[in-house]
């Protein structure tokens, strides 16, 4: 592709249908900014390493804290509040019922990126995940997709349709617009998700257009169902615990450029012991759902190679342009425990049935329910703080890899300057494809995009997406953020917030330790009117019930981070003088 | 947040694995026997048997008596001990029975009607693992072990210090020192998953047995006897599990002062079902018999057998003193 330097925006060379670049778009599902091993992990990444060493990582990337509305950005290029997923459907507030915005689905007042891909001549492929809509109008085929198998649900096992909760117990598929009564044999979401993209891809091949490839992935998100050969690559590897993986992580982040020297690291979570100071057994059973979480990770890897591989035997891989990126932060919930939790409930009885396969040697089989927890979290969003549901940027930020023709960037660079963000992938990928956002669609006037395409970016005629005077906001559970330059406010439900407006100053503290609103008020205060520009514009209504609502009830009490406090827990055994020991003693 | 303690139970048997010591009459090592425990566990066991045959039960060798009529009340008491040796899984074991045996005995056109009892010879064994998982040092090792392919090394040697009447045929102790060396093996088949676990489990052995001087007046000797036991296992349930058990014993040629007898040629079919009352304790019922077993010189005999195991380890004791954490 001559796209670089200044082609990759000339619509009229874009629109040589030949010429323009396949999309691929590979989502991985809570898969937190340091699982990869570009971006610092341990985990065995060689597939999406390949893609980084051949693009560009950039480590300012944001989602939004949860999946739906990510996905809903994503795909509408417009704020979650006004595309319909204002709130996530399964937590929608009484306050929010029947408000347009937080229709818990895909509304139809916004433009589907395939949609416009597809006016764009672009053929249209979707597999995975979708979780924004289960109505005939709402599903992939009715939002502009011309190929799909799609999960309709936000998530369930991996091995069949088994789904959650007592009322809601299969878990609904569509392949190309239909609903699904079974699902293929020898179904396995991750390697059944990338098979059929293959087919896709080559069925659509004749038609001689570029193809758009939506590539969901359900994995790693809970629970952590794995082939069994993929169980036990790790066996031992996670016994040290999160606060040393923690630590190890920061250190290669360091060594690869992806942080700086001197980051700080995150807090501990104040509810999780030092996990040194777990027994051998606790450690192993911890550890095991770490094992599990890598062999997720090493999973989806494996099959995303797959899909690579059979770009490149196709002769595809050259035209085709990769971005790669969690929707959220890592899972910090245990989302079973929230759903079916409560003894002598219908979802209490339907766990028993359906999600009781509680054994340490059953982890991954059908029936067993595996997150890996708040402190696991902690390690998969290395250096941030906190996890997904929330506006730290443990929940925010993400890890990006952009690959393929267009790029003027160097090859395996990292880039940390601009700030970027999920609806900017509908701006920019309709200018890759020579596509224009329209005003109107069928006869709706549509809501502007807020995101900024990337495109002069990557093509080295810029070097930031955004200036230091644009801002970007989040909500959700009603808690909050608000970034400009290298500020951000946060409100957040106690125990994890204070329920006050914090104030983090990121160049220097990532891991957002230092809440400066004392000290500097006045930023403070103008940050708080770009909210309220913020909440005006995009229709945000603070959610009047919310899931973290009573958090603070159910944690232990939390206190100022002091690492090492009490000693007593650290302190060994004194060894006197060996001359001073009585005679015969000695 | 730590989650440790709703695996305490799983945790807790670490000490049951591998100590359901027995070492019944005309045999049969129980499903299960090889499985690996936690290096230190210890294990207690009584094994009881009610058994009906053409043989003396307490006799290893199971030479047939044509025409007998033999019944047994046999009770195997038991410890067992784990360990590591050479970086292996290691296991000593002492096993006395004790019992009543009683019956009508036909012997060189003689007929007897015995009612004999007291303790039998007691025998000890020797386990150490060749091939295999190695040796579970820790409660980690524990939930981490699977079997897959196992193959030991067993010797077993019984002490000629049991009750013995050289006036009658029918004894509980055997007047000779006899033992066995065998290779069990264990053959995980699937998942590890306690409901679930599946097992191939066979004992090749071989009987040797030296001469007992004073059988009622005459030498006793006995060929060695080769013997294999197989086992099919399967949990049905997390604390249930059941046993499809055969035996095939060829050899044990005996000669009573240079009056050879018949080799033995047996086939039994039998099946076990085991059941985890607790964390420390199993109980085992099991039902076998001869197949095959028309001719007057066949082996003709069955067993009832219930065997009650208890384990412990200090470890996982002072974790149930202290509520359960691990």
């Amino acid at each position: 592709m001559a796209l670089v330097a200044g082609g990759l925006h000339d619509t009229t060379l874009a629109q040589e249908a030949d010429r323009r670049p396949n999309i691929v778009i590979i989502l991985a599902d809570d898969m937190g900014f340091a699982d990869m091993g570009s971006f610092g992990s341990e985990i065995p990444t060689p597939n999406l390493d390949a893609l980084a060493q051949n693009g560009v990582r950039f480590t300012q990337f944001y989602t939004h804290a949860t999946c739906s509305p990510t996905r809903s950005m994503l795909l509408s290029g417009v704020d979650n509040h006004l595309n319909g997923l204002g709130n996530m459907s399964e937590m929608t507030a009484p306050n929010q019922k029947g408000v347009p915005g937080y229709e818990g689905t895909l509304n139809h007042q916004i433009a589907m990126l395939p949609e416009l891909l597809n006016s764009a001549g672009y053929q249209t492929y979707m597999v995975g995940k979708w979780h924004m809509g289960k109505q005939p109008d709402k599903i992939p085929r009715a939002r502009g997709f011309d190929r799909d198998f799609a999960l309709l649900d936000g998530g369930g096992s991996y091995w069949d349709m088994t789904n959650l909760t007592a009322r809601n117990p299969n878990s609904l598929f569509t392949e190309d617009g239909l609903y699904l009564n079974e699902l293929p044999k020898d179904y396995y979401a991750t390697r059944t998700y990338t098979d059929k993209m293959i087919t896709f891809i080559d069925e659509g091949r004749a038609s001689g257009k570029p193809f758009f490839a939506y590539v969901s992935h359900q994995a790693p998100h809970d629970p952590y169902h794995l082939p069994r050969k993929w169980r036990d690559k790790h066996v031992g590897e996670y016994d040290m615990g999160w606060d040393i993986t923690r630590q190890k992580r920061l250190a290669r982040q360091v060594e690869l450029g992806i942080m700086p020297e001197g980051t700080p690291l995150a807090e501990r979570l104040w509810f999780m012991p030092m996990a040194l100071d777990l027994a051998p057994a606790a450690r192993a059973v911890m550890g095991r759902k770490m094992e599990l979480y890598a062999g997720m990770v090493e999973n989806l890897d494996f099959h995303v190679g797959r899909l690579v591989q059979h770009l490149k035997e196709i002769g595809e891989y050259e035209n085709t342009l990769f971005l790669v990126f969690g929707d959220n932060g890592p899972e910090g919930s245990d989302l079973l425990q929230m759903l079916t939790g409560t003894p002598g409930t219908l979802n209490y009885l339907f766990a028993a049935i359906n999600w009781s396969q509680t054994d340490f040697k059953a982890w991954g089989d059908p029936g067993s329910f595996v997150g890996y927890g708040p402190g696991w979290a902690q390690v998969s969003t290395t250096p941030f703080a906190q996890y997904k549901g929330m506006t730290a940027e443990g929940g925010l930020r993400n890890a990006l890899i952009v690959s393929g023709p267009g790029i003027a960037l160097e090859k395996g660079s990292i880039h940390h300057r601009s700030v970027m963000h999920v609806a900017d992938i509908m701006p920019t990928l309709l200018e890759v494809a020579g596509a224009v956002y329209p005003e109107t669609l069928e006869g709706r006037r549509l809501p502007p995009l807020f995101g900024k395409s990337w495109v002069p970016m990557l093509a080295g005629e810029v070097d930031v997406v955004r200036s230091d005077e644009d801002y970007l906001a989040w909500e959700i559970f009603a808690n909050r953020a608000l970034r400009q330059g290298h500020w951000k406010i946060r409100w957040q439900w106690k125990p994890f917030g204070t329920e006050e407006w914090e104030l983090f100053d990121l160049a220097g503290d990532p891991a957002e330790l230092h809440d400066r609103a004392s000290s500097h008020p006045e930023k403070l205060a103008s940050m708080l009117e770009l909210w309220e520009e913020y909440v005006e514009a995009n229709n945000v209504i603070i959610p009047s019930r919310a899931i973290f609502e009573a958090v603070d009830d159910s944690l232990p009490q939390r206190f100022p981070y002091a690492p090492g406090y009490p000693p007593i827990m650290t302190q060994r055994q004194y060894e006197p003088p060996a001359d001073l020991f009585k005679e015969s003693n000695k | 947040m730590i989650q440790a303690k709703k695996h305490g139970p799983v945790l807790a048997l670490a000490i049951l694995f591998a100590v359901v010591l027995a070492q019944p009459a005309f045999g049969q090592v129980p499903p299960r026997f090889y499985w690996k425990g936690m290096n230190g566990t210890n294990a207690v066991l009584l094994i009881s048997m009610s058994l009906s045959g053409n043989a003396n039960p307490a006799d290893h060798a199971n030479t047939v008596l044509p025409g007998s009529i033999i019944e047994a009340d046999i009770v195997i008491a038991g410890y067992a001990h784990l360990f590591e040796l050479f970086d292996r899984s290691a296991m000593i074991a002492v096993l006395l029975p004790m019992g009543r045996i009683s019956g009508d005995v036909t012997l060189g056109g003689l007929a007897f009607n015995e009612q004999v009892h007291g303790f039998g010879d007691p025998m000890v064994e020797f386990d150490i693992n060749l091939i295999g998982p190695d040796p579970i040092r820790n409660i980690p090792d524990f939930m981490r072990h699977e079997p897959g392919f196992s193959l030991d090394v067993m010797v077993d040697l019984a002490f000629p210090i049991g009750e013995y009447d050289n006036d009658t045929p029918l004894n509980i102790g055997q007047n000779r020192w006899y033992g066995r060396v065998g290779f069990p093996i264990v053959w995980q088949l699937g998942p590890w998953v306690p409901d679930r676990r599946m097992t191939l489990e066979f004992l090749p052995s071989v009987w040797l047995f030296g001469d007992n001087d004073d059988f009622m007046g005459q030498e006793l000797s006995t060929d060695p006897l080769f013997q294999v036991e197989g086992h099919l296992t399967r949990n049905f349930a997390k604390d249930l599990w059941g046993s499809l058990d055969v035996s095939w014993m060829n050899g044990g040629q005996a000669t009573l002062d240079g009056d050879e007898g018949e080799d033995s040629d047996m086939r039994g079919l039998g099946f076990t079902l085991g059941y985890q009352l607790n964390d420390h304790a199993q109980l085992t019922f099991g039902y076998m018999a001869t197949m095959g077993d028309d001719e007057p010189g066949d082996l003709n005999m069955d067993r009832f057998l219930i065997s009650l195991t208890f384990g412990w380890h200090k470890l996982i004791e002072g974790m149930d003193r202290i509520g359960g954490e691990s």
